[in-house]
């Protein structure tokens, strides 16, 4: 467990999974991930809570309140179990904190000394203000799918960045 | 078409799973895939399988014999869904006949005209001889990512292509 100062990182539980969904409600934040409406959102948050039981996810707690989560997608397949992809969120709320970027750190280490990983890879859509802490933590962009998003008739670029461990 | 004697082509059916068991079970076949132990093969081919109760899996056959399969992975969310990701699987012993061709040039077809999808993407592994044949048929790459196979403790990166419909 970490504590910097009045933040602290925990595993993920099954009892954060309402404030996932509250923050992806949000749509200044939804616009960065895949999902558009309460359905699509609410299966997002489901497939993300089953990590949890692998003991893949960390929730980053402020004032006694989870404001930010990050989680390991571990691969099912022994040939590609040396890396993995992984999400993270912020509350919009607890912004501009250094939250993402100790909860990222933190994700990294547990990805390394739990699970062995070689390789952390991420997917990122374009002008995303996160891209610039994904550099600052050494994330190198190795693809980019310009039209993988399709949103009220506008296009949005996919960015592939990884890091070894 | 491909003019061998006796080739269609289909819509996949359920009972196509074996077809799809034995050419995995193929030597030097599985190098290709992320599959690595039976159960994963197993777990593979219900979810590949399983696409074709939506009408977008093609089955070659050669008197009537599954040749090959060309499934189109349809995306569950809005914002993607202008695109899907193909696999495509030829029977070893009818590679080099023209098969994987006539299963990509259908498979763009069925993707632009039944499902009005804009974009059709695939991941394979480096040295796939089917880079050839996905060039051929207008597939560019967007990204490459080095060590995202360990097999037998070396590395092979994956390459993702793209083709617009």
């Amino acid at each position: 467990m970490v504590v910097l100062k009045e933040l602290t990182i925990r595993p993920t539980t099954l009892e954060d999974a309402p404030f996932l969904v509250q923050w992806l409600q949000d749509q200044e934040i939804l616009r960065w991930f895949p999902m558009i409406n309460q359905r699509e959102i609410e299966d997002a948050v489901r497939i993300w809570m089953t990590y949890q039981k692998l003991e893949a996810g960390l929730t980053a707690i402020w004032q006694g309140a989870p404001c930010g989560m990050a989680v390991l997608y571990i691969q099912p397949y022994k040939k590609l179990s040396h890396q993995c992809v992984f999400a993270i969120i912020v509350d919009k709320e607890y912004r501009n904190k250094g939250i993402g970027s100790v909860l990222l750190t933190q994700l990294m280490k547990h990805a390394k000394e739990k699970f062995h990983l070689e390789i952390l890879h991420l997917e990122v859509y374009s002008g995303n203000p996160a891209i610039h802490l994904y550099q600052r933590l050494g994330f190198k962009e190795f693809g980019y799918q310009s039209h993988f998003i399709k949103e009220k008739g506008e296009y949005l670029g996919k960015i592939f960045m990884q890091k070894y461990l | 078409m491909t003019d061998l004697p006796g080739y269609d082509i289909r819509y996949t059916l359920l009972t196509d799973e074996s077809y799809l068991r034995d050419w995995l079970a193929e030597p030097g076949m599985l190098h290709w895939f992320s599959l690595s132990q039976e159960k994963e093969v197993e777990d593979a081919i219900q979810c590949w399988i399983g696409f074709c109760r939506y009408g977008c899996s093609l089955t070659a056959t050669i008197d009537e014999v599954p040749c090959g399969i060309g499934t189109l992975f349809l995306m569950p969310y809005q914002k993607v869904a202008h695109q899907c990701l193909l696999k495509i699987i030829v029977d070893p012993k009818h590679q080099k006949k023209g098969i994987g061709s006539s299963l990509l040039k259908n498979l763009k077809h069925l993707a632009r005209n039944q499902f009005k999808l804009e974009l059709m993407h695939i991941e394979v592994f480096e040295g796939n001889p089917i880079l050839h044949l996905l060039k051929k048929y207008d597939f560019h790459e967007f990204a490459r990512q080095d060590h995202y196979v360990k097999e037998n403790g070396k590395y092979f990166a994956r390459i993702l292509l793209e083709t617009k419909l």
